[in-house]
């Protein structure tokens, strides 16, 4: 039982050493003005948590960033399975679809700029534009994983080729459909603060811009401090739902200890 | 699975034909936000060829190198000792998990505050948020490392030195290289962000500039080059990677093959 406790006790002073670390080469002003204090820091979130306009921000970063991942979810599978189902349609997106993947949503960011704006749409565009292409992959991943067997089998008990996509070949892409989401929940939140912060999109990216052109160093470390707990939210919430969502797969059930 | 003729014939027509009708469907396009692909060409070889290829692309590229190099040597060092030395390990984690929440575009401001506008700031800010997902992929690497092996690596009496370096990095080293390319998409991004925020030398912020000042073409110019370059830098990898995965990637083939 001992020994049990140790990790969480050194876990303790690895955060309270880096919180006063932090608060010394604050005091000693090592760099100005730009390093605030922890203590201000916190207090300065403290203010920040009580005000409307910060919970309005952190409203539509969630927002965007959740509907933009339901949008590349739903157009994310049906062009996979449409790719995955039929050869030709596979070579044709190939070359388009291997260049594109490399490239971050933030290089097409000008663009969605100058043509919509600094507007949610915008950021929604870029979101979208990050998230759909690993949906995509994944999916035809999985429809070309489908066992064949089953396949048949399906076939021979006289199932259309529509029941066959929505009863076998679907749920046998689900698993890889799952990471594809699990990987793209958390990106979908950080473009949406990029978008906010570079195109000036709304949400908690576009505070951190102005609180970082007014100077105002205590808020911007305070919100970056937000964004990182929100980032750990994001990831825990999508392990979950992950595990809710496919616990009937092999890859995901838990054996019942004897 | 054999790729028919037929199919290379779709797979090289498609984006040649894609590339036709936007060249085409553009030729006359008076819409300020979508200029002729002909004009786009023009201007993106007046501008990087090469007239701005040293100042700005061998700048941006330098800092995208740089910072790639120092995040992965940095990151693959810092996991070793994380998952060798316990204490440290559980004095890290929270701190770690919390650093890896935040979207690393986001630390951009804080390093701008911190150490100004310069070269310094953005190769620093490439290194520093590229460095979590090596070195997390590495402390799972190596705690991935079967049982077995340091069995057996015990029972041939090898130092700790051979230990680290001839067992535990070699079979680490397919996890590592899965980290060295989700960093080399993080410093790519963050590469791009830093240029965009208050810099005015680079590939990004010549982008930005010329979406702000409404030179379109410039833009689109600007959009292409960082496309091409995103691919480009994930094929090289790709390359690097097979070359020192063989083994590992040969051992897979044989093993999906018996």
């Amino acid at each position: 039982m001992k020994a049990s406790v140790r990790p969480y006790a050194f876990s303790i002073v690895g955060v309270a050493g880096a919180l006063v670390i932090w608060q010394l080469l604050a005091e000693a002003k090592v760099a100005g003005t730009a390093l605030p204090p922890a203590t201000t820091v916190f207090a300065t979130l403290a203010t920040i948590l009580g005000t409307g306009t910060f919970w309005s921000s952190l409203g539509a970063t969630i927002g965007i960033a959740l509907l933009a991942l339901a949008l590349s979810a739903v157009a994310g599978v049906a062009i996979g399975l449409l790719v995955g189902s039929f050869e030709s349609v596979k070579y044709a997106t190939l070359a388009v679809l291997e260049f594109l993947k490399p490239v971050p949503p933030i290089v097409i960011l000008p663009l969605a700029v100058l043509v919509l704006g600094p507007t949610a749409e915008m950021s929604l565009l870029l979101v979208v534009f990050g998230c759909l292409l690993p949906i995509v992959m994944q999916t035809v991943d999985g429809v070309q994983g489908t066992d064949p067997v089953a396949r048949d089998t399906a076939r021979s008990y006289g199932m259309g080729e529509g029941e066959i996509l929505a009863r076998v070949v679907l749920p046998s892409a689900m698993p890889y459909i799952g990471t594809a989401m699990r990987v793209a929940a958390p990106a979908a939140l950080v473009v949406t603060v990029v978008a906010g912060l570079l195109g000036g999109g709304p949400g908690l990216g576009q505070n951190i811009y102005q609180a970082q052109a007014a100077g105002d160093y205590a808020g911007l470390y305070g919100l970056v401090i937000v964004l990182g707990v929100l980032g750990l939210l994001f990831q825990g919430a999508t392990r979950l739902a992950e595990r809710r969502v496919l616990h009937w797969h092999e890859s995901y059930r838990e054996v019942e200890p004897r | 699975m054999r790729i028919t003729m037929r199919n290379w014939v779709i797979g090289v027509a498609a984006p040649v034909l894609l590339l036709v009708a936007w060249w085409f469907l553009s030729a006359d396009s008076t819409d300020p936000f979508f200029p002729p692909l002909q004009t786009i060409l023009v201007r993106f070889q007046e501008l990087w060829l090469f007239e701005h290829f040293q100042s700005d692309v061998l700048l941006s590229l330098g800092n995208l190198f740089l910072g790639f190099v120092i995040a992965a040597a940095a990151g693959i060092a810092l996991g070793f000792i994380t998952a060798l030395v316990a204490p440290v390990r559980w004095m890290l984690d929270p701190l770690i998990h919390f650093l890896r929440g935040i979207p690393p575009v986001a630390l951009v401001p804080i390093f701008i505050s911190l150490i100004g506008f310069g070269t310094q700031m953005r190769v620093t800010s490439i290194a520093l948020a590229a460095l979590f997902p090596t070195m997390i992929a590495t402390v799972d690497g190596i705690r991935s490392v079967s049982n077995d092996l340091l069995d057996v690596s015990r029972v041939y009496r090898l130092t700790r030195k051979e230990r680290v370096l001839k067992v535990l990095l070699p079979a680490a080293t397919p996890q590592i290289f899965s980290g060295l390319q989700v960093s080399l998409q993080v410093a790519f991004i963050v590469m791009i962000a830093s240029e965009m925020l208050g810099s005015s030398q680079g590939i990004g912020a010549m982008t930005l500039l010329a979406q702000q000042s409404f030179m379109t073409a410039d833009m689109w110019a600007g959009i292409l080059l960082l496309g091409v370059i995103g691919f480009l830098v994930n094929i090289l990898f790709s390359l690097l990677r097979r070359r020192v995965l063989s083994w590992y990637i040969g051992s897979r083939r044989l093993a999906r093959a018996s």
